[in-house]
């Protein structure tokens, strides 16, 4: 079991099975983190805010932090229009970041690195700022597919590439998560099984190799929250500040 | 990202059995696709509603009494700036004043001491000149009536001599105009 570095990423129920309309809705280990993480999220906004104290301490200087770090995230990428969409973003960063993490921990299970997630995430986002698009801009919104400044003889070319590069977005944003997760924690694995196999004389390479990576995938679980943040921005951008 | 995956493909030949049955991609397994969508969508859900309900308004809410009260201190501190300016200001004009005042007494009081000793001296100098007519007019006088006491003098000695000599009595009053005339002439000698 320890040498399939695919093990970590199997779903198994938890508890009792859980059927509504024929769909298995069990809670499985995955939902289970999915709960870890949101508890964790709530636990630490909670100390966050418990007090409101002018000078803060250092829960609470963190949830701040966090707060201005995605407010500024959005006032930078989207405009002020974003605003109503702060609280989502917000809870976007917060959640993939803290499942990110918290599947970091030994043991413990990825919800990020399974593709129905981000797919779900990145599928949402997809079709809200599509629907923001329309809704804000009528058919104007169908120009995002035009850019400015193209020739003419290019143009039906490029549109086709505008729309096809429109419609893979949830498909890029959910498979970068997802694949980011997925290879660093296999890596991780695999790594730690040449540990084992290699024993107390030759173990010690690969360990620090896996020292190594576990701090480099603490980093990339932080970028790819926030890179997964920032590109909502980015297609929220789009949908509230049609220029081209 | 590239060279993981190249990693991971070399290793995965070392390791033979990682895409064994039972493995695979556990990602790619539908059987728990919709128990993982239907757990994210309600554990997210109720994350969103306390964050954007509960935690934000609060953070947003601490932020603004923070930049509130850094603003209000702020305000103060220049309103103490400016009253301290405005009283520095009154200090010195109250201070210029002054000067002004002191130098103006300064001045009145040089004139007052100059304007009365220059009396004093006038006043003096009158004194000391009328003191000086006056001795003057007394030695005039008391010139002139020696010169009459001097002529009284010789007349009387001349009517003496004049008897004695010629034994007879002359005229007094030609002996009077004789050495009146004299002395007439000779007095502008001693005068």
């Amino acid at each position: 079991m320890a040498s399939n570095p695919m093990q970590q990423f199997s779903v198994h129920k938890i508890g009792p099975e859980i059927k509504i309309a024929g769909i298995d809705l069990s809670f499985t280990n995955a939902s289970l983190f999915m709960v870890i993480s949101a508890a964790l999220i709530g636990i630490f906004l909670f100390l966050g805010t418990k007090e409101k104290k002018i000078i803060p301490d250092k829960i609470q200087l963190i949830a701040e932090m966090l707060y201005n770090f995605v407010a500024k995230m959005i006032s930078d990428t989207a405009g002020s229009k974003a605003k109503p969409y702060f609280p989502f973003i917000f809870s976007l960063f917060m959640f993939v970041l803290l499942c990110n993490m918290v599947g970091m921990l030994p043991y413990s299970f990825t919800v990020t690195s399974h593709i129905i997630v981000t797919l779900i995430m990145a599928l949402f986002i997809f079709i809200a700022v599509t629907i923001i698009g329309f809704f804000k801009h009528g058919f104007k919104y169908l120009s995002i597919f035009i850019p400015s400044g193209v020739p003419t003889v290019l143009l039906p070319l490029i549109t086709i590439i505008e729309i096809i590069s429109y419609l893979s977005r949830p498909v890029s944003l959910s498979v970068r998560l997802f694949a980011n997760m997925m290879a660093g924690h296999t890596m991780l694995k695999v790594f730690g099984g040449f540990v084992i196999s290699l024993g107390i004389l030759g173990g010690w390479l690969p360990l620090s190799f896996s020292v190594a990576l576990t701090g480099l995938e603490i980093l990339v679980a932080f970028l790819q929250a926030y890179v997964f943040a920032i590109l909502t921005c980015i297609y929220l951008n789009d949908a509230l500040n049609l220029h081209h | 990202m590239k060279r993981y995956l190249a990693l991971i493909l070399v290793l995965s030949t070392i390791y033979t059995d990682l895409f064994s049955a039972e493995a695979g991609m556990p990602q790619l397994d539908p059987k728990y696709w919709a128990s993982q969508a239907f757990w994210l969508i309600l554990v997210f859900s109720i994350l969103y509603i306390s964050i954007a309900k509960f935690y934000l308004p609060k953070i947003k809410k601490n932020l603004d009494d923070r930049e509130n009260k850094i603003k209000e201190d702020l305000d103060e501190a220049n309103n103490m700036k400016s009253l301290s300016e405005k009283k520095l200001g009154e200090y010195n004009i109250i201070l210029e004043n002054s000067k002004k005042e002191v130098s103006k007494i300064l001045l009145e009081s040089k004139n007052a001491l100059n304007k009365n000793i220059q009396n004093k001296k006038d006043s003096m100098e009158k004194e000391i000149e009328n003191e000086i007519s006056k001795a003057q007019k007394e030695i005039l006088q008391l010139k002139k009536s020696s010169i009459e006491s001097i002529n009284n003098i010789s007349q009387e000695i001349a009517s003496n001599i004049i008897e004695k000599i010629s034994g007879d009595k002359l005229n007094e009053s030609s002996i009077k105009a004789v050495v009146e005339d004299i002395s007439k002439k000779n007095i502008g000698k001693y005068l």
